[in-house]
């Protein structure tokens, strides 16, 4: 705590209101997770008897096991791709020279920053005057745009800060540019891969719009789960939401983690 | 010859690099961006801006429109409020070690999809719900919340997700601030109240703007908490995109609602962008 800004008072303000907001964030999703425990249909406290029963309908359930096996396939290689484009351009705009440098950023991360209904809409508006079918292919390549911005910008932090003449130095000995790059630059920012891995894995395992979008048929979780909330309650929600949220939550965190530490350990030197 | 050899190892050819990610955005961003903006020109006859016309002239649009904004703006400025005992807590209350993880347990449901985080308000919010059953338990008579299905649960499951956000944004222009301006300023007779309106509140601005930047275009162009915790009696124009693209299929409407909207969200930004270039023209003076 640092006296010189924070009097003993404003800290004790402070800190139950950190308290506070951690109750409400946290309430909605304990609730959900207990619902998941609890016996019959109606999403009514008090607590009847714990069971397993929801957890074992959703096992048995084909549809969800489907879309989340189709949801991992799309995340797994949504978020290879954009870990490897994400890399790739990193490097060239951390430290190549490029024309209209701006611009070509900003249209890289542009994604980030307009609303994902407009990509959705937009993609769909395309395919249909393009005349292609919705397709499980159309939500891969659109989750990688998503997820794009995400993988550039952390990976161009961590590239920012590794100095240019250790990639000279391998040159001047001989090496190739995509061989230095290979050899020795990826492995400085693997910790930062993996997290952006991670990461992009994480957002687009919970996409949404665009693969509403994109496919007719071959649905992925998040789209089973709408499909659910709007047209009729099923109790086996919870425990879908439950496993969904330990799921994302551990991975986006692990990623988080080594983000913030490296970030806390590099500004230290 | 060796400054001929250098030079040639010093330049990187940017563009096999860029190449992939580029065509990515293009094919998947700006053309379909662009074929958006032609469809909602045009018309029947032509081009023209009959689409707009038809559009303002829809009392049904114009509504979904004005709901849009007023949740969007309500939700960013609780959410602009919020973030500044949060993050101002993490960075100055908690020692440094522990920073990150008191950011994460502000941040940890973030990282879950918006649908499961709406439909968890659920649970609580309803007529039926925790809540409900809690001030039945204490108070022993019983109540009806009346607030699920209504504006202010979107605004409220909105709020929450986008305090979180400009948590983290503002979080990150704090952590940055050097120790030394504070101590210097302290030993100099600042008291706590001129710090923060002289040292920290302008060093923060930059993170709090973008968090809240970007709250914005997440709530204006939202669906699921619209859907879920406001009801589909008053809905907001993402809530109309969705359904005309699964309902009529009016593409060259939908096309018009998307382009209002990226119209809408550009004249929101454009002060923060404005500020942004003054701000840099003035550090590069």
């Amino acid at each position: 705590m640092n006296n010189l800004i924070v009097s003993k008072f404003m800290f004790s303000l402070l800190s139950a209101f950190f308290c506070l907001a951690l109750i409400v964030i946290y309430l909605p999703i304990i609730v959900m997770i207990v619902f998941s425990f609890n016996s019959g249909k109606y999403q009514t406290l008090p607590f009847r008897e714990p069971t397993f029963e929801w957890y074992v309908n959703l096992i048995a359930d084909s549809s969800f096991i489907n879309s989340f096996f189709t949801s991992l396939m799309m995340a797994s290689l949504a978020s290879v791709f954009a870990t490897i484009l994400g890399f790739l351009a990193a490097y060239a705009f951390s430290k190549a020279k490029i024309p209209a440098h701006a611009l070509l950023f900003g249209i890289v991360v542009c994604p980030l920053v307009i609303p994902m209904i407009l990509i959705g809409i937009g993609m769909r508006l395309q395919i249909v005057s393009v005349g292609i079918q919705p397709a499980l292919w159309l939500v891969l390549l659109g989750q990688t745009l998503y997820v794009l911005p995400l993988a550039v910008i952390n990976l161009k932090n961590r590239i920012d800060k590794i100095p240019k003449s250790m990639e000279e130095a391998s040159i001047s000995l001989g090496s190739s540019r995509l061989k230095s790059i290979v050899l020795i630059l990826a492995p400085i920012c693997a910790p930062s891969l993996f997290a952006t891995l991670l990461l992009t894995f994480t957002f687009s395992f919970d996409e949404f719009v665009i693969a509403y979008f994109l496919t007719n048929f071959e649905i992925t979780l998040p789209i089973r789960i709408w499909t659910s909330l709007v047209t009729g309650f099923e109790p086996k929600i919870n425990a879908v939401g439950t496993a969904v949220f330990i799921f994302s939550v551990t991975l986006g965190l692990i990623a988080q983690f080594i983000l913030l530490f490296k970030q806390a350990e590099l500004n230290k030197h | 010859m060796v400054t001929d050899m250098s030079a040639s190892s010093n330049t990187i050819n940017p563009w096999p690099f860029l190449l992939p990610a580029l065509s990515l955005c293009l094919l998947f961003f700006l053309l379909p961006t662009l074929n958006m903006v032609i469809l909602s020109l045009t018309t029947e006859t032509g081009f023209g801006f009959d689409n707009f016309k038809l559009f303002f002239a829809t009392p049904h649009l114009t509504q979904a429109l004005h709901r849009s904004l007023i949740l969007a703006s309500s939700a960013t400025l609780i959410a602009s409020l919020v973030a500044w005992p949060l993050a101002y807590f993490i960075v100055f209350c908690v020692h440094k070690k522990w920073r990150p993880l008191f950011l994460l347990a502000i941040l940890a449901p973030f990282w879950t999809s918006f649908t499961i985080r709406a439909f968890s308000w659920q649970l609580v919010l309803s007529d039926n719900g925790v809540v409900t059953w809690f001030i039945e338990l204490i108070t022993g008579f019983s109540v009806t919340l009346g607030i699920l299905y209504t504006m202010n649960a979107s605004i409220f499951g909105l709020a929450l997700f986008g305090s979180m956000l400009t948590t983290f944004t503002l979080y990150g222009a704090l952590v940055s601030i050097d120790d030394k301006l504070i101590e210097a300023a302290s030993t100099l007779g600042a008291k706590p109240f001129h710090i923060f309106k002289d040292i920290i509140f302008p060093l923060g601005l930059p993170g709090w703007l973008a968090g809240i930047f970007l709250t914005f275009i997440v709530c204006v162009g939202d669906y699921a908490v619209p859907t879920l915790l406001g009801g589909g009696l008053k809905p907001v124009l993402a809530q109309i995109m969705l359904s005309i693209l699964k309902g009529t299929y009016d593409l060259s409407q939908a096309a018009t609602i998307a382009v209002v909207l990226a119209i809408t969200v550009m004249l929101c930004g454009l002060p923060l962008i404005i500020y942004g270039l003054a701000k840099r023209n003035r550090t590069a003076v």
